[in-house]
């Protein structure tokens, strides 16, 4: 039902997104801009004559991008043109472009195969062969962006090969041992004198493909593990020697390091849903990091995955886990900028508290309050806003309470000081923000707003020099604020700097390294008062964080948006943004539960189908 | 001899499936003819990539004219006096006019290094540029030796930045195997020992490989190609990356079996077909504890040197900073190299970035030192070698990029005139790197990125 009335809405604000662009955002163009920017002149390279063709279609978007950016700044049409549309007119192209998604066809985009991560790929040959993870230490990190850039060394496969040979070392017991777990458990019996043992072999092949390609293998990849059975046997080695030949290559094949589709989709379907066993590991690899488990495959041989109860209750239990530490490991440290905070460079001389074991403590930090709000199923506002954080007796001396909190174990702590609590006022987050040896409000203003708010910040224009070059005589005697307030004084750094300053402002009562402090490096007393738009005035840390954590919708969205992207591993696009409409309302009905809005993400329309054709390009939205 | 054992090894190459595909060039007049005669049985050449992001102080970079470049340098180039007199400075090679994307200077002082191009404007979030210079040399000589070629970094390359809407990639990349595959650096030393020589802590012995392997790799490749068919054709790139790399694999194998029969027939008496008596023995590598940058990047050097110094790689790449965060404790002040190159002029900054500067040209100097140590043939390994040392901006002050910051140390087995400093030559860094690739004897189709012409006056009988 609800499923129903979310179509119905959707038609009913497509219709009405249709009709503003022909009764007015057509004539709009056709009177102020095409002249210029048409079949006939394409000023600028730019042609509108396509993007009022198509104006849903993806290749349109960064056509409407650049032209809402200019047409808001008032840089176009140019001062000569021969009429300027008026402030109404204006406001109607900003509003309506907020409405472009409604225009895109319902598309789950594609399901992109992607190698293991480092981390899965060592979870992964954990769970089949019980070896520590840390086997893929020597792998290279990888390079996150929106999703990933996965790429790939070419001296990497080299890499698999010598870990799987470590793998093989591991597992199998020396010769006059007996088998060890893990032998027993995928290599089986040894079969008696006189039995077929490439009957034998083939079943083992396929029991091993089945767990180390999360999917039932096809008749001919069972054979090609096979060949490689029969290449060892040429060669003779023993049937032991000769299975291990062919677990390496399980383990170099792509099969193993690429999730694949169990089938080949139905001839002329362009969008299907996931066969269960892709489900099973996308859900998995989203939680825990890892293949998965015997419970995930059984539902998924019995096909009973994609009903979304059982999805759901599966959700809820890999979420209960421990091993779902990973949703930090793999998102949630990326999304707090911690990844970097182990080898980032602090002044020893000023601050020789960050040593190994402060920056871990930080991270745990992080992480432990990021789990609590995962399996308490805490709303996500308490991420900006909590009374309670987790501390060792090494972190507790930044907050003071070294005197309460001693030993080197990580525990709850309750806050009294209402300026801490949430992720503006956590150590691990205020030093990443900041510059070796100081702090600096105009990262920690940029990092609130892009990766608590979700708003994009323009980058500073090119030869503005940051405030070490300032004239050193002339601000020798400022205070950081008061120097950094000198940006809004230039016109063209006044537009974001009277923004973002003055959430770094109001978090200067932490120094570099997160501690509490009423004086700043030159001695002026601290001054965290500040005006946010709209009227939102504060004068300390706890005041701004109240004044963040009130804008729900903002906080609730950018998490939704940057969680979405992170469980299809593809930037979100046109479609995906109505996605993110309609889980915003579902989740806001009990303000905004962390377990909801996963639950939301793992049941979407994205992240249960998938595109397996291009779909046509439409020639015009309405056909 | 040594010309007999380089005709022998590529023949046998070849014959395990190592193949190349050649240009054509001659007819289009980009191949060069002074070096590319008697290819067969010249020493080969390397190719090593060095680079430092945000440019330095002009006046304490180039000299103040021809003469008075090997009699008093400046100040950068101290710690490159032992070998001045084969090294190459031009002024005057401008770079890529990044106009279009005015306000992401230090995305693409890295990404057009090697390109001498601007990425694609329309899918700027995604990579696609080009293929960089040491790729292409790479896809001509890789074929010859167990590694393609060597990606190096001092930094992870995880930088997080987004300027004019381009990818982040940009910031940390330099080496792209094709317009849309950036190729990742290493920057641990214990993997790039591991990846030149196999699991051995013993550098320059050959590790044991299983002939097997490179058999059950070839199962593995054949049995890849089912799955393909399935996959549309955006995934099919994806894995084909995977299974270019598993072949690369195979091929490194091959290269090891070969030398470990070559070994045994030695052992038994048969003819040598190895190395000239007169070379060095391969540099001892030793990994450092600490996380001091300048021994770091000193074993870094040290690898390039070995694997070179063995034959195993004949290209290198390496980026001794990205333009993101990085400060130099080591130097007695912690802040981040770029804040430092905005400078205004100011002594005390100017100071500091004069110190970066010299400290990343005197890594650049420790390894072209060595290089020179060692005898190769008649001459030192230098003498077979292009090595260049550069950056992507001018001054960092000002972001400009007409006078490119280039060192070029080696002679590229007699191709390059080196000891010289030509205060006026005119060119683009396309020009610089097609040229460095002609003298190589690496035949191009067409020029690098703008490049327009070769540079001439950089080689003999100009």
């Amino acid at each position: 039902m609800a499923a129903q009335a979310q179509e119905q809405d959707f038609a009913a604000l497509q219709a009405e997104t249709k009709k503003v662009f022909e009764d007015r955002v057509t004539p709009f163009f056709k009177s102020y801009c095409t002249d210029c920017h048409g079949i006939y002149r394409m000023e600028g390279g730019i042609n509108f004559a396509p993007t009022l063709t198509a104006p849903g279609s993806p290749s349109s978007a960064k056509t409407w991008r650049q032209a809402l950016a200019n047409i808001r700044a008032h840089d176009m049409p140019p001062d000569d043109a021969k009429k300027q549309p008026t402030e109404e007119e204006r406001q109607m192209i900003v509003d309506w472009m907020g409405t472009i998604k409604f225009l895109s066809p319902k598309d789950p985009g594609t399901f992109v195969i992607r190698r293991l991560t480092k981390m899965e790929y060592g979870n992964t040959l954990r769970d089949l062969f019980g070896v520590d993870p840390e086997i893929a230490a020597e792998l290279p990190d990888e390079v996150f962006g929106e999703g990933y850039l996965n790429t790939l060394s070419p001296l990497q496969s080299e890499q698999y090969l010598s870990i799987a040979n470590e793998v093989i070392n591991r597992m199998m017991a020396s010769q006059d041992q007996p088998p060890t777990e893990a032998q027993k458990r995928l290599f089986g019996d040894t079969p008696a004198p006189g039995d077929d043992l490439r009957t034998a072999a083939r079943t083992v092949a396929s029991q091993l493909a089945r767990k180390a390609y999360r999917r039932p293998a096809s008749e001919a990849e069972v054979e090609l593990l096979l060949r490689v059975f029969d290449l060892a046997q040429e060669n003779k080695l023993d049937y032991s020697a000769s299975l291990c030949l062919m677990l390496k290559a399980v383990l170099v094949s792509p099969q193993f390091l690429f999730i694949t589709p169990a089938k080949e989709p139905d001839v002329g379907m362009t969008i299907a849903p996931l066969d269960d066993y892709q489900l099973a590991s996308r859900l998995s690899y989203l939680l825990w990091a890892t293949m998965p488990d015997a419970e995930l495959s059984v539902l998924a041989d019995a096909g009973k995955l994609h009903e979304q109860s059982v999805l759901l209750d599966q959700m809820k239990r890999l979420l209960a886990d421990p091993r779902s530490r990973a949703l930090f490991d793999g998102f949630g440290a990326q999304w707090l900028g911690l990844m970097g905070l182990e080898s980032k460079t602090f002044d020893t001389s000023m601050f020789p508290q960050m040593t190994a074991e402060m920056r871990a403590a930080m991270v745990d930090e992080a992480r432990l309050f990021f789990d609590s709000i995962v399996r308490e199923n805490r709303s996500v506002i308490d991420f900006v806003e909590s009374d309670y954080t987790f501390l060792n007796g090494t972190l507790a001396a930044l907050y003071g309470l070294e005197k309460t909190v001693i030993g080197t174990d990580m525990r709850r702590v309750k806050l009294e000081d209402a300026n801490r609590g949430g992720i503006l006022g956590m150590p691990g987050i205020l030093a990443t923000t900041s510059f070796p040896n100081r702090t600096s409000p105009v990262k920690r203003g940029v990092w609130v707003l892009e990766q608590v708010l979700g708003e994009h910040v323009p980058p500073a224009p090119p030869n503005v020099p940051p405030l070490e070059k300032q004239d050193k005589q002339a601000v020798a005697n400022l205070t950081l604020r008061k120097r950094t307030e000198l940006h809004r004084t230039n016109a063209v750094c006044a537009n974001c700097h009277k923004i973002l300053d003055p959430i770094g402002f109001g978090l200067e009562n932490f120094d570099a390294i997160g501690r509490w402090r009423e004086q700043d490096d030159t001695g002026g007393a601290i001054d965290a008062a500040g005006e946010l738009p709209g009227e939102k005035r504060f004068s300390s840390p706890r005041e701004l964080k109240a004044i963040i954590a009130a804008r729900k919708d903002e906080l609730a969205r950018n998490l939704a948006r940057k969680l979405l992207a992170y469980a299809l591993c593809r930037q979100l696009e046109g479609y995906d943004e109505i996605v993110v409409d309609q889980l915003m309302v579902v989740i806001a009905k009990d303000g905004y539960r962390m377990q909801d809005l996963i639950s939301q993400i793992v049941t979407s329309y994205p992240f249960v189908n998938r595109r397996v054709h291009e779909l046509e390009v439409p020639k015009s939205y309405g056909q | 001899m040594v010309n007999k054992f380089r005709i022998d090894r590529r023949t046998h190459l070849k014959g395990l499936g190592a193949a190349l595909a050649l240009p054509l060039l001659e007819t289009m007049g980009w191949a060069d003819s002074s070096t590319s005669k008697d290819k067969t049985v010249a020493v080969p050449v390397r190719l090593g990539f060095m680079y430092m992001p945000h440019g330095v102080i002009p006046d304490q970079f180039w000299p103040v004219n021809a003469e008075s470049f090997l009699t008093a340098p400046p100040p950068a180039l101290e710690s490159l006096q032992p070998v001045l007199d084969q090294c190459l400075l031009m002024k005057g090679i401008s770079g890529v006019p990044i106009l279009p994307f005015g306000g992401a200077p230090h995305a693409l002082e890295l990404s057009t290094w090697l390109t001498a191009q601007l990425p694609d404007a329309d899918t700027r979030s995604q990579i696609n540029i080009a293929i960089s210079a040491d790729q292409i040399a790479a896809n001509f000589v890789g074929g010859f030796t167990s590694l393609r070629s060597l990606e190096l970094a001092t930094m992870p390359q995880t930088h997080k930045e987004n300027q004019e809407g381009l990818n982040e990639g940009y910031y940390t990349h330099c080496s792209f195997r094709s317009a849309t595959q950036p190729v990742p650096a290493e920057t641990n030393p214990r993997s790039v020992l591991n990846r030149l020589f196999g699991k051995t802590d013993q550098p320059g012995q050959i590790a044991k490989v299983d002939p097997l392997d490179r058999q059950m790799l070839d199962l593995v490749l054949d049995g890849a190609k089912e799955l393909r068919r399935k996959l549309p054709q955006d995934d099919q790139h994806k894995l084909d990356e995977y299974l270019d790399s598993v072949r690369a694999v195979e091929r490194r194998i091959a290269a090891i079996e070969y030398r470990q029969k070559e070994a045994a027939l030695e052992k038994s008496g048969v003819a040598s077909t190895k190395r000239n008596a007169s070379d060095s023995p391969p540099i001892e590598i030793k990994i450092p504890v600490g996380d001091k940058r300048s021994e770091y990047m000193q074993v870094m050097c040290d690898l390039n040197v070995l694997a070179f110094q063995t034959d195993t790689t004949r290209v290198s790449t390496y980026i001794g900073s990205t333009p993101n965060g990085v400060s130099y404790p080591e130097l007695g002040f912690n802040d981040e190299h770029h804040s430092q190159t905005h400078h205004e002029n100011k002594p005390e900054q100017v100071a500091k970035v004069a110190a970066i500067t010299a400290f990343n040209i005197a890594q650049f100097a420790y390894m072209v030192k060595k290089m020179a140590s060692l005898r190769e043939g008649d001459g030192t390994l230098l003498d077979n070698c292009i090595m260049m040392w550069g950056s992507g901006l001018e001054d960092g002050n000002k972001h400009s990029r007409d006078n490119l910051p280039f060192i070029i140390a080696g002679k590229g087995g007699g191709a390059i005139n080196s000891g010289r400093f030509l205060p006026d030559t005119k060119g683009n860094q396309g020009d610089l790197l097609t040229t460095i690739l002609a003298c190589a004897g690496i035949p191009l189709d067409r020029p690098i990125g703008i490049a327009t012409k070769q540079m001439n006056e950089m080689k003999h009988n100009h």
